[in-house]
């Protein structure tokens, strides 16, 4: 890989991050299968009552899709091992165009476990048609980036830990909270009929503040790594 | 600042609290929640107490960040304990406070209780974090970058009255269209003073005892440390004599 531009940088850690995840296929064919498995198991513990299950059924979704999404942002395939690192550094690449990189194969490893998520959710729980629908397509995009980039940055923050697999969950699953509750306050006011604007905002600036900052701190972390 | 400044600070906290509660104790009780409402007195100052703690834990981490002054990351730690304890307190006092007026101490459609629970948890995985790096620069690297993080949280759980359909009220002191009776406000501004000092005095005492630790990391650092020839050591005439 050639030290080029920025983007060029960011596009070609990605392509490596995909080539690794399609080789190991860490999210692919473990987290995901999981994350069905989880979405099976939830009616089994709350009872078989259907419009209950068709009522809390986005909600499951959402759950399931930030709890397993963790693990899809932190997935041990895109930790670099000391040798990468170095040979990384030693190639020039940006750590900010690594982090922008790493974040995008994240999102769109999160947008297809969403993906497949869906169609499980509404064959399990049934939810029923949700008027404006559509909308929660951008949603579900803006919440895989803004999981993928707090679990990017939470990811180099816990990097070379021994702690590392419990350490990073407790950072992420709090500090993603915001996240799912704007998705699930989309899906409450476009069942109730009523704007969404103000969510769709808070999702927004979360992605935007969370990039910011994983932007301008990815040198330093960089930097305590080594 | 010497030992007799720690204590002269942790005195007048002590007093202040003292004084904070004769004014919580004396002031006549709500009109509808009658004396449930004085729980208040240390509810609303926790939870300021927090922010202030957070922001400071954020500020000390963009310090360190820009000037690498072992100070600031002392000083953003200690803030983050800090702002735990009040968090926790403020949690704690609003629960008891619910029991009786809301008839539940959690409720789970109540957005400021909840996200306060959230950004008590994302500060104790800051305080996790710092005590998973052994290699302080390396610690006061990452803990800054997470505590500015973390920070996002804050106006969160402020703004959380007013953007969410919830069971809290909304701001009551700066709001101007319902004034809070001004005997109540007296109480509460006391006891947000006392509070503050209680801030300053636990920051003093637990920044100083991070620079001692400190110290003490290092003097074993460099007790562990082998110089260059320390292998060497004295003949010994005894030794040589065995070997004969």
């Amino acid at each position: 890989m050639s030290a080029g531009g920025f983007w060029h940088q960011a596009r070609e850690i990605a392509r490596k991050d995909l080539l690794v995840e399609g080789r190991a296929g860490e999210a692919l064919y473990i987290t995901i299968p999981f994350g069905a498995v989880a979405l099976m198991l939830i009616p089994l513990a709350i009872g078989t009552d259907r419009p209950l299950l068709a009522r809390v059924g986005p909600g499951m979704f959402l759950a399931v899709s930030l709890l397993f999404g963790m693990l899809v942002a932190f997935r041990q395939t895109a930790a670099d091992t000391p040798p990468q690192q170095e040979l990384l550094t030693l190639l020039g690449t940006d750590p900010a165009a690594k982090f922008v990189g790493r974040t995008a194969t994240s999102t769109l490893l999160l947008v297809v476990f969403e993906i497949v998520l869906v169609p499980v959710t509404i064959l399990l729980y049934n939810p029923g048609r949700i008027p404006g629908w559509p909308w929660l397509i951008p949603v579900l995009v803006m919440l895989a980036s803004g999981l993928a980039l707090v679990g990017t940055l939470a990811g180099s923050v816990t990097a070379g830990l021994r702690t590392r697999n419990t350490l990073t969950p407790l950072l992420v699953a709090p500090l993603s909270m915001p996240l799912l509750l704007a998705s699930a306050q989309v899906v409450e006011a476009l069942r109730q009929e009523e704007s969404i604007l103000l969510w769709i905002t808070l999702l927004a600036t979360m992605n935007l503040a969370i990039a910011v900052i994983g932007v301008l701190t990815a040198r330093p972390l960089e930097e305590s790594g080594r | 600042m010497k030992q007799g400044s720690y204590r002269a600070l942790s005195v007048t906290a002590i007093v202040a609290l003292a004084v904070g509660f004769t004014f919580a104790t004396t002031v006549p009780p709500e009109r509808v929640q009658g004396e449930f409402a004085k729980i208040m007195f240390v509810h609303v100052p926790s939870a300021w107490l927090a922010f202030l703690a957070f922001g400071v834990t954020m500020v000390g981490g963009a310090i360190w960040l820009v000037t690498k002054t072992p100070i600031w990351d002392r000083v953003a730690a200690a803030s983050a304990e800090v702002g735990v304890f009040y968090t926790a307190l403020a949690l704690l006092t609003g629960m008891i406070w619910g029991y009786p007026v809301w008839g539940t101490f959690w409720d789970w459609s109540d957005a400021r209780m909840m996200s306060t629970a959230i950004m008590f948890f994302v500060y104790v995985g800051y305080l996790a974090l710092r005590r998973s790096i052994p290699d302080p620069e390396t610690r006061a690297r990452r803990s800054a970058i997470l505590g500015i993080v973390a920070f996002i949280q804050v106006p969160l759980v402020y703004f959380s009255v007013t953007l969410f359909r919830t069971l809290h009220q909304g701001p009551t002191v700066v709001r101007p269209d319902a004034p809070i009776d001004p005997e109540f406000l007296r109480a509460l501004m006391v006891n947000l003073a006392a509070f503050t000092l209680v801030y300053a005095a636990f920051m003093t005492w637990r920044t100083r005892l991070a620079r001692l630790e400190d110290e003490l990391e290092e003097t074993e650092a460099i007790a562990d440390f082998e110089l260059a020839g320390s292998g060497i050591t004295a003949p010994s005439v005894e030794e040589a004599r065995e070997d004969v």
